[in-house]
């Protein structure tokens, strides 16, 4: 422990002294001597008291406003008079003040609001200010633990097994381009020495598109690969110590943002600056392009379009650069590389995937047939790398009543339970065109997605992550309104038990470039502000809610109840189970006909 | 970089790290006089590549969200570069 200081606080405010009053509760507890005097003293009366002991430090605290910088100047000469300025030094903080604003004025150092104390203490005690000292520590946790994974609804969970049984039995003796692609690939990373030869396989299951990069490095549509001494500029950025957590009450959900700008070296810097404000973790964002070729490239891959390539490289990149407290999402959902993601999903032991059969293939234009075979593939990686897997309800967006929805969600679910995988639940808060068009949030957004996402809970009892990002068809092009949206949203995510939420930027309804970092920043600030705000209090539903939720039960239950019928999750997804062309559902055609019987 | 031309080689601009956002209220008879302002506004500071984010007009004038981008994802980045102290 430093030598002890004498030290001498002065509220030098008619109102607010509260912050050099924490100060000095701080100071106390390292051990220091420390007078505050009252508030709003005359100049006069300060140099008298000051010049009462011989103190180190005298701490002035005020906010500065017009005419404020007078009254402080007129107080330093005072203290100079006063032969006090040779004895110890003089201190400033408050709003608005700034090192430079103190120095002008005659202090001799200043410190404004936002300052980190450890940086006052580290001035008090003269000691070299510990960058690491106040940062946030950060435990990442396993958000499924508490969770039992149990059926809570006996009928539908009958009928989850059965369509589960079904599916993981064919699934057994099937195979498909996609998932000889990851084995070797798998076989390439294990064994790099023979990558080569393994190499020429590949590249005979690849579409001719990405059968070029390989053999000529040619460029696939707009990508170019970076170089290393690009990618190097990441060495430059400095790391980020967050001092603050987003979430004031251990109970507010974790908070996760999407990053895919096209860019792996600026997705990582946005990753970097988002870690110093306190966000929790990253979901990389991939092209919806690259779910519909046969073969994944190489190399640090950039595009000039949104989403950012999955290529192993670039998992490496974000991997090694970003901090490993943060958790850290792949998705292997939707397409034809959905085997060899979690492939590398497992080699670089990310945090979290994703893989929703029933979006994928109803919305995201694979084959049914092909992503059930693949996905299941996708859920055993899951399974035996340890990290949980999230299905998104985001065929919600396209018209998808979440009665449907959520069926497919749950038979996702249900099928990794049995794989021994564990599913987290991504229902949206959004405004749907279901919604919109049938009325349920007319009178405000709370009711339908809090009964839609409780209909889920008294289905399973697994984690829920709102997504994605929350608030999703609420957003506006001014910042303020997106910014508010988001963090209503953020609230409504903690009051139904969510885990977690993803969330988007002031940027969401701009269409004609990247997300900026300081829009990130904006829809940052106003969670941590909605969070503070809300506290252990909640949001409060009507009792429109409970039938909401009742109704959406039973839609889930006529759903699987027609999957069964039909013969199984592929028969449901392709004869309209989960979604037909009337509510914006329509199977994918991308690797139909590919799966073959091993 | 996209603004390469018109921007000093020594300017603090190649340490940014994406855009700069110009938030402000023009004053102007409509919204299609307030982009054509807005706009100019942009290339009068330099900003080639610049777009205007969001933009409300309420009969005085808009209040609007400008954006000037010095980095695309993808771009060669300098945010390393010397830049002149004043």
């Amino acid at each position: 422990m430093s030598e002890k200081k004498n030290l001498l606080l002065v509220p030098f405010d008619p109102v607010h002294d509260v912050g050099i009053r924490l100060v000095g509760q701080r100071l106390k507890a390292r051990g220091h001597r420390v007078t505050v005097l009252p508030p709003d003293l005359p100049a006069s009366e300060v140099v008298k008291r000051a010049q009462q002991d011989r103190y180190d430090h005298i701490l002035i605290g005020r906010t500065m406003g017009y005419g404020v910088a007078q009254v402080l100047g007129r107080l330093v000469d005072q203290l100079e008079a006063a032969g006090l300025r040779q004895k110890c030094s003089l201190v400033l903080g408050g709003k608005a003040v700034t090192p430079e604003l103190a120095a002008e004025l005659g202090f001799d150092a200043g410190f404004p609001p936002t300052s980190n104390v450890e940086a006052i203490l580290a001035y008090v005690e003269g000691k070299p200010l510990d960058d690491a000292a106040g940062a946030l520590k950060r435990k990442k946790r396993d958000i499924t633990e508490k969770y039992s994974y149990e059926w809570r609804h006996a009928e539908i969970g009958r009928l989850l097994e059965t369509l589960a049984e079904e599916a993981v039995a064919w699934s057994e003796g099937v195979t498909s381009p996609g998932i000889e692609r990851a084995e070797l690939r798998r076989a390439m990373l294990e064994d790099p020495e023979n990558k080569e030869r393994i190499l020429a396989d590949y590249i005979r299951l690849c579409d001719d598109l990405i059968a070029g990069h390989y053999r000529s490095g040619a460029p696939v549509g707009r990508t170019r690969i970076m170089s290393d001494s690009e990618v190097r500029i990441l060495e430059r950025l400095k790391v980020a110590l967050p001092t603050r957590r987003l979430q004031h009450s251990d109970h507010h959900p974790l908070c996760i943002f999407f990053a895919g700008s096209g860019c792996p070296v600026m997705d990582v810097a946005h990753t970097m600056v988002a870690d110093g404000w306190g966000v929790d973790g990253m979901i990389l964002v991939d092209p919806s392009w690259n779910a519909r070729v046969e073969g994944m490239m190489e190399g640090y891959v950039a595009q000039e379009e949104d989403g950012t390539v999955v290529t192993g490289d670039n998992v490496a990149l974000m991997k090694k650069y970003i901090n490993p407290d943060l958790y850290f999402q792949v998705r292997f959902h939707r397409g034809l590389n959905t085997a060899e993601y979690s492939v590398y999903a497992e080699h670089y032991g990310i945090d979290f995937g994703k893989i929703n059969p029933c979006y994928g293939s109803l919305h995201g234009g694979t084959d049914p047939e092909r992503l059930v075979a693949d996905g299941l593939y996708g859920m055993r990686a899951a399974a035996r790398g340890g990290f949980p897997f999230d299905m998104p309800g985001n065929d919600e967006l396209s018209g998808t009543p979440p009665g449907q929805t959520f069926a497919g969600m749950l038979v996702a679910a249900a099928i990794g339970r049995r794989l021994g995988a564990r599913p987290v639940l991504k229902p949206l808060l959004c405004y749907s065109p279901y919604a919109m068009l049938h009325g349920q949030m007319d009178s405000n957004f709370i009711d339908y997605n809090y009964g839609k996402i409780k209909a889920l809970q008294s289905i399973l009892d697994a984690p829920v992550w709102c997504g994605e990002p929350v608030g999703f068809n609420t957003h506006e092009d001014d910042r303020s309104q997106s910014a508010t949206t988001t963090a209503l949203h953020a609230l409504l995510a903690d009051a139904v038990g969510a885990e977690a939420l993803t969330f988007a930027s002031t940027d969401e309804s701009y269409s004609r470039g990247p997300i900026v970092m300081a829009s990130r920043i904006d829809t940052i600030n106003s969670i941590r502000t909605a969070f503070r705000f809300l506290g252990d209090a909640s949001i409060t539903p009507t009792a429109k809610a409970e039938e909401y939720r009742d109704r959406v039960t039973e839609e889930i239950h006529q759903a699987l109840q027609c999957a069964v019928e039909k013969g199984g999750f592929v028969k449901g997804l392709y004869e309209g189970c989960f979604g037909d062309v009337s509510v914006g559902a329509k199977p994918g055609r991308s690797g139909r006909n590919t799966v073959r019987k091993k | 970089m996209n603004n390469e031309r018109q921007i000093p080689k020594d300017s603090v601009l190649h340490r940014v790290l994406d855009a700069v956002d110009l938030e402000t209220f023009l004053v102007c008879d409509s919204e299609t006089e307030g982009k054509g302002l807005a706009l100019r506004l942009l290339r009068e500071l330099g900003f080639a590549d610049g777009d205007i984010v969001s933009i409300a007009y309420n009969g005085v004038g808009v209040r609007v969200r400008l954006r000037g981008t010095l980095y695309k994802p993808g771009d060669e980045y300098h945010w390393d570069k010397d830049v002149a102290e004043e």
